[in-house]
């Protein structure tokens, strides 16, 4: 611990040093030094792939999949982390040098150069989330239109069947690994610790690291289309024995799945130590933004059930690569097994997929609406009872499957169960916006938007969560239609919320409104027209999943696709608002929302170190239209602080 | 803009749990490590339980008496783990030095024999589900003891080098946390694999 006046006498230097010139910049992390990094480190691999075959008498010595595998998929990946120097201060420490004092030298961002190396400030890290996290969204989006412009037309347009698959199947992964989990993961590493008063997360090299597999998690998945056999094309889910027994591709979702899982747990380690450990004084659980709330149970499923998609891939690694039983029958394995597995994650990472969203709408919906949030702390209670129920309905994904029939009725009931809590969070937004001075700005309408199509999404869940019905309409067009509005209209429009909602505070900026209503009405008219119909179809018996379809579904999948087509431009206005505010925008006050929480209270963006002073929590965050409440002082008057030191 | 001039640090956090928040990591790390040995013997429920395979599967064995041994070993070292701790509690160097290293040596040891059984045991990852689920769980619990002898190694270099003392040692003791860890793990691993 060191006191301010201590850190008077040692000034710190803010910023890299830097680089030194000629061949030792080499050596300097950074990108220079992960470009021969990689290359070795993928050296070193082949080399132990090649001495291990060598040694235990396996031919060929040269296997190009186990070379794939280790070398490109594990080695390279970490070569390059080290690179960027990643690692440098555990390494440092792991062979006993004396690691320096911390000097803040990798802490925030002084130029645009700031954002493309290891950063430790979580302001840096959560805009490096949310770029990285748009780009794969633009990637996945575009195969997504590559999909819907296939299925314009019955018969085969452009793509050959296998194609096709790894198209949706890529789209998919992206969309849930690399977009809509991580993107939630970047806004909060924005907002928690300054809603939580705390100058940076608990463990800042460690957010660092988790960034840096995020973009090796999404080039891997990625470049599965340049594998030999294409693209992994199995679905994201990857059922096995299917996916055991397709090309390459398989692999490169294996580990990137590992990469961004193992990035998505660090992440949640982080977030939970944070909100224990780093609250600011007063600042109880019941004092806490429901948006922290959310994370706080999201990185509880996190970090219990990611493990679980960890092994079911690993498994089907070694049945592809090691030529294990895992899922073969003839070999003693259980081909079931997977799904069990698989969905004892994949259930819980829809909660994952969404309870940061109802943090993000809870916190907007109060705001505009200038009314204290409805049933507070039932909303955070209801965030506790998903997360305990969303552990126990794995097998609603399998109905169909052939599983244990007397698993079929327990799962059901604990299914339409879930509906309670949701049910709950949605009456107390509803109630909420009730009589409220409602401001229809941007990040309103998203959250709005979310409560109406998340309801949709929501109801014909329930439908699905029924056993007969889930039999009749299991693996068509409904199941499409469902998820969509649930990932879609659900996730995306509060990631959309939040984006507007704190631009302002991250960019110093305002968005322009008027372009940001533009994009929302154009999304949510092209999100009803390209989904809604898939209800129809679906429950009419097109199956999901196939390049070719009957005549009869020929009208509405050709609709289907124009309206996809015009969705998927609207993400234009997104980039252009984007874009041109962020450099030309007006400047942003410190708190253009007139909200309490404690991240509006410092100016837009904030202050490097978040606080001058850690702030006092005197009461409840959603104090809207009460008179003379507060929800934290602030002593901004830092002079007297430095007098002070000064005298002493 | 106005603020974080270039001679001001970070105020300093509120600690708000009496928890260590590097020890709060660990505990939060080792429950998700939990989970993934829980899907290893989700794979075993199926194979052992629903499939009902005969265990082990004839012809082969398992070495239950060498494996028993290396139990005994891996359970001793954590106790001269937690002597380096209490060691370096007291101000102990030495004791902290000799239990850091014994621990190491001992880890060693297992992995050592561990591979040895693996050479010998005439069954490959490959032969039927009992190959494999035999080969996986211990294998996973290979490569934990093996990222266990790393930390060890670190923690090891340090304490020679003079890095721990009474006050700061939450580097032994977070590392040690993860190495019983370890070593309770492959109790579990151990009844179940070899001895049930």
């Amino acid at each position: 611990m060191t006191s301010i006046a201590e850190r008077e006498q040692h000034p710190v230097h803010h910023g890299p040093p830097r680089p030194p010139g000629g061949l030792r910049r080499l050596l300097y992390p950074g990108f220079l030094r992960a470009a021969w990094m990689a290359p070795l480190f993928f050296g070193i691999g082949c080399g132990i792939v090649v001495l291990c075959r060598w040694w235990g008498g396996w031919h060929p010595i040269w296997f190009g999949e186990i070379i794939v595998l280790v070398g490109a998929l594990t080695a390279a990946p970490i070569g390059f982390l080290a690179g960027i120097g990643a690692f440098d201060y555990w390494v440092r420490y792991a062979i006993g040098s004396p690691t320096q004092p911390e000097d803040h030298s990798g802490h925030g961002a002084y130029s645009w150069k700031d954002y493309f190396r290891v950063n430790t400030d979580h302001k840096v890290i959560g805009m490096q989330y949310l770029a990285t996290t748009i780009l794969f969204f633009l990637a996945g989006g575009l195969l997504a239109m590559l999909v819907r412009a296939e299925l314009a037309k019955p018969g085969m347009q452009f793509f050959d069947n296998q194609t096709y698959n790894g198209l949706f199947s890529v789209h998919a992964s992206l969309m849930i690994f690399l977009f809509v989990i991580p993107a939630f993961a970047g806004l909060a590493n924005f907002v928690v610790p300054l809603m939580l008063g705390a100058p940076d997360m608990a463990f800042p090299r460690l957010n660092a690291l988790s960034f840096w597999l995020l973009p090796i998690a999404g080039i891997m998945m990625l470049s599965s289309f340049a594998a030999p056999g294409g693209a992994f094309a199995a679905g994201w889910t990857g059922y096995a024995p299917l996916s055991v027994h397709q090309p390459m591709g398989t692999i490169f979702f294996n580990m990137g799945v590992q990469w961004a899982g193992a990035s998505s747990i660090m992440t949640a380690l982080n977030f939970l130590v944070t909100i224990i450990t780093m609250r600011a004084p007063g600042m109880t659980f019941w004092r806490m933004p429901l948006l922290v709330w959310a994370n706080f149970t999201t990185s509880l499923l996190v970090v219990i059930a990611t493990p679980f998609i960890a092994g079911s891939q690993f498994f089907v690694m070694f049945d592809k690569v090691m030529h294990t039983h895992f899922f073969d029958v003839a070999g003693g394995g259980y081909p079931l097994g997977y799904q069990h597995i698989f969905w004892f994650y994949s259930h819980p990472a829809v909660y994952i997929m969404m309870l940061p969203g109802f943090g993000i709408a809870s916190e907007v919906i109060s705001v505009f609406s200038r009314k204290p949030i409805f049933g507070y702390r039932l909303m955070a209670l209801s965030l506790m009872a998903i997360l305990v129920l969303g552990f126990s309905v794995w097998a609603h994904h399998m109905f169909v499957s052939g599983m244990a029939p007397w698993l079929r009725v327990p799962m059901m009931i604990t299914t339409l169960m879930i509906a309670v809590p949701t049910g709950i969070k949605v009456f107390s937004w509803l109630a909420t916006i009730w009589e409220g001075k409602i401001n229809f700005s941007t990040p309103m309408l998203w959250a709005v938007g979310f409560v109406s199509m998340f309801v949709i999404g929501g109801l014909s869940g329930v439908y699905l969560g029924a056993v007969p019905i889930d039999i009749h309409t299991s693996d068509t067009y409904f199941i499409v239609a469902h998820i969509h509005y649930v990932l879609f209209g659900g996730s995306l429009f509060t990631i959309f919320a939040g984006i507007y909602y704190w631009f302002p505070k991250m960019t110093g900026r305002q968005y322009n409104e008027k372009l940001g209503k533009l994009h929302f009405w154009l999304t949510f008219v092209g999100f009803n027209l390209t989904f809604f119909p898939m209800h129809l179809i679906g429950t009419q018996g097109m199956p999901r999943r196939v390049s070719d379809y009957a005549p009869q579904f020929a009208t509405w999948n050709l609709f289907i696709s124009v309206a996809s087509f015009s969705l998927g431009a609207s993400t234009i206005v997104f980039l252009y608002n984007m874009i041109t505010s962020m450099r030309r925008g007006a400047p942003a006050e410190s708190n253009p929302w007139r909200a309490l929480t404690l991240e509006w209270q410092v100016t837009s963006p904030p202050p490097i170190f978040n606080f001058d002073e850690i702030p006092q929590v005197v009461g409840n965050p959603y104090e809207y239209g009460v008179p003379g409440a507060r929800h934290a002082i602030l002593s901004g008057d830092r002079a007297a602080t430095e007098a002070e030191v000064r005298s002493h | 803009m106005l603020h974080a001039e270039a001679h001001h640090g970070p105020p300093i956090a509120n600690q708000s749990s009496r928890v260590n928040a590097s020890i709060l990591g660990m505990l939060l790390f080792i429950a998700s490590e939990i989970m993934l040995f829980g899907a290893f013997f989700t794979a075993y429920f199926f194979v052992r339980v629903v499939n009902g395979i005969e265990w082990p599967q004839p012809p082969f064995e398992l070495p239950v008496f060498v494996a028993g041994v290396n139990t005994a070993i891996l359970v001793t070292s954590s106790f001269t783990m937690h002597w380096a701790l209490q060691s370096v509690k007291r101000g102990n160097r030495a004791g902290l030095q000799a239990g850091l290293l014994l621990t190491f040596l001992m880890g060693l040891v297992f992995l050592l024999t561990q591979a040895r059984e693996y050479s010998r045991v005439g069954f490959a990852p490959h032969d039927g589900a009992f190959g494999t689920i035999f080969y996986c769980l211990t294998g996973l619990h290979g490569a934990h003891v093996a990222v266990g002898l790393s930390i060890l190694l670190f923690m090891t270099i340090r304490a020679f080098r003079g890095h721990f003392s009474a006050e700061h040692h939450h580097g032994v003791e977070i590392g040690g946390i993860y190495w019983h860890f370890v070593d309770v793990m492959w109790i579990v691993v151990y009844s179940t694999i070899y001895l049930l």
